[in-house]
């Protein structure tokens, strides 16, 4: 195994230039687990990982830094759980974390689809976990919303601030609540699109070409549905229904079928193209 | 190939469709109600035309041959001889109607007649027509000179000839073209709504302020606005009714419904940049 001699914690005034060889574990769903591992690895921590299920293709990681390993190192000062679709896993990964953890050690958990609100409560040492947004491909950009919760004090925020610094994030903070700002927006923008592919209003893509240039978005809504995954979007429309309970929030049959199948562009094209 | 297009309403659109045909070398006939008008639409193409030569991405030979391509007419009849005539009055089913059954009588029964409209039913502007199968909806964006998009709408009616013919004529113009059922919002209205009504609502359950909704809508999202800066943009009354008519015409379908906070700014006259005042402050130009 690779190992790398973790250097003697720095002081406080380098710290802002990446993880110095702090430890980092990372629990949860792919692609967001490798995501984040690169992310921390090339940032200076070593990182251990272990997914809820092994990727069906094995990730080739650039970095050393990281290892897969599914024992909780007990000198870790930060945890990131990253599961948004099965909440039952989640629970007992956070859990387990905070059993092993030191109790100085901060956990960092996705709150796109639970609140950590109610994560916090899953848990014994409420005041270690805070939560925040990740989505697949998101994980790249340099912001992050992050929602503290009631019982997060300024201790574990402190570390929260530092470590996305040191990942050259900036942080945005949000109330804590189901979506977010972000994923809301652009699950919404998916579900709408597939409404519209469900009653065949166009193809999906013009649907894609149309948005992106008749209102300048990044990407198309079915490229995005790809890009983050419709499983996740799926939670995420799934979450917020749950806690809005509007018929706004109510789910395209279409998006959640692909969700079950994971055939998103095949089946929709075979539906769309009858020739 | 259209060699003559005619354009009906020589408002913001309309004088922007005769622009860019003009510029892709087809002779316009642009119609409006009276001269003073027609005046000031080509005045508005003139000085557009002398911003692209400044800015290098025209020549004054283009421009001015161009320029002498646009023909301002004020008699319905002058459009007979257009292969395809489209349609840009003010959004108002019953004179767009009317137009087109006038149109209609002075047309060859092969003219493509096309409508710009952003929010009404391309199958009933076609539904007193004899001939509705060559009716088709063009949809064109603002700044029509800079927006590359053309919905073409099908109407229940629409024949394939007509539909390919306006695709044609859109790729002649040098648009890129989606095909949609006439569907309220067609594809981008209807598909872009959650970008401001989830803005709304999340503003509205103290999420996060206009500001940091913006900036994570921006940094995470990569997208080059926020929706409360591109709601300032595009006007919040002309955001709302949108958003409106959109909603009436799914029959209070819940996703598309307005929000309070759009209400109350359009009533307070906080309509967004030209206004000076939208979610944004901005400094009065002059
Ligand atoms: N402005 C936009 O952003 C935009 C974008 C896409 C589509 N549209 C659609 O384009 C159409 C025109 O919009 P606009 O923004 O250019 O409006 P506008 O108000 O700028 O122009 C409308 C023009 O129509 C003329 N007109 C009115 N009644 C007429 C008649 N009976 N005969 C001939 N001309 C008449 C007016 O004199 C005016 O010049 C509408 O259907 C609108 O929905 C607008």
């Amino acid at each position: 195994m690779k190992k790398t001699k973790p250097p003697r914690q720095k002081s406080k005034r380098t710290k802002s230039e990446g993880g110095a060889g702090a430890k980092v574990y990372i629990v949860g769903e792919s692609p967001m687990v490798e995501e984040y591992a690169e992310l921390c690895a090339t940032k200076g921590y070593s990182v251990q990982v272990q997914w809820n299920q092994e990727p069906t293709r094995k990730p080739v990681f650039q970095s050393s830094h990281i290892t897969c390993s599914s024992a909780i190192p007990t000198t870790s000062a930060l945890a990131l759980e990253l599961t948004n679709t099965d909440l039952v896993r989640k629970r007992q990964n956070l859990d387990r974390l905070d059993r092993a953890l030191p109790s100085t050690a901060a956990i960092l958990s996705s709150s796109v689809t639970v609140t950590a609100t109610e994560q916090s409560g899953w848990i014994k040492q409420k005041h270690r976990l805070v939560g925040f947004g990740v989505l697949p491909t998101l994980v790249l950009k340099p912001l992050v919303e992050v929602a503290p919760t009631v019982f997060s004090p300024a201790e574990t925020l402190n570390v929260v601030q530092r470590f996305f610094h040191s990942v050259g994030k900036e942080m945005a903070l949000v109330q804590d609540r189901v979506g977010m700002v972000l994923p809301r927006i652009l699950c919404q923008i998916i579900n709408e699109a597939a409404f519209a592919l469900q009653e065949e209003v166009a193809s999906p893509q013009d649907i894609d070409t149309a948005m992106k240039l008749g209102t300048n978005h990044p990407f198309g809504p079915i490229e995005w549905a790809d890009r983050i995954g419709v499983g996740q979007v799926n939670a995420v429309l799934t979450a917020l229904q749950n806690d809005l309970q509007e018929d706004r929030y109510r789910i395209s049959p279409l998006l959640r079928h692909m969700a079950q199948t994971g055939e998103w562009w095949k089946r929709t094209t075979y539906f769309i193209r009858k020739d | 190939m259209i060699k003559h297009l005619g354009i009906i309403g020589a408002g913001t659109m309309g004088a922007g469709i005769a622009q860019a045909a003009a510029l892709s070398k087809v002779e316009v006939v642009l119609y409006d109600i009276n001269d003073t008008i027609l005046r000031q639409a080509l005045e508005r193409v003139k000085t557009d035309f002398k911003k692209g030569v400044e800015k290098g991405k025209l020549t004054s030979e283009q421009t001015t041959e161009a320029f002498g391509r646009i023909h301002p007419r004020t008699r319905l009849a002058d459009l007979s001889h257009s292969d395809i005539v489209i349609e840009a009055v003010i959004e108002d089913l019953r004179i767009k109607k009317d137009l087109f059954k006038h149109l209609e009588a002075d047309t060859r029964p092969t003219t493509i007649l096309a409508s710009n409209t952003s929010s009404l039913s391309i199958t009933a502007i076609a539904s007193a027509a004899r001939y509705p199968e060559r009716f088709v909806g063009m949809h064109f964006f603002n700044p029509v000179q800079r927006m590359k998009l053309v919905e073409i709408v099908l109407g229940q009616r629409t024949s394939p000839e007509t539909a390919q013919r306006a695709i044609d004529c859109a790729r002649q113009l040098g648009k890129t073209t989606v095909v949609a059922k006439d569907t309220p919002g067609f594809i981008v209205n209807r598909v872009a709504r959650p970008f401001y009504g989830e803005a709304l609502r999340l503003l509205d359950e103290n999420v996060a302020s206009v500001e940091e909704i913006d900036r994570i809508v921006r940094i995470e999202g990569g997208f080059a606005m926020g929706p409360f800066e591109l709601m300032d943009l595009i006007g919040l009354d002309v955001n709302l009714a949108v958003t409106q008519s959109i909603h009436e015409q799914f029959f209070g379908e819940p996703r598309y419904r307005p929000h309070s906070i759009q209400k109350k700014m359009v009533e307070s006259g906080m309509l967004g940049r030209k206004a000076g005042q939208g979610f944004y402050k901005y400094e009065k130009k002059g």
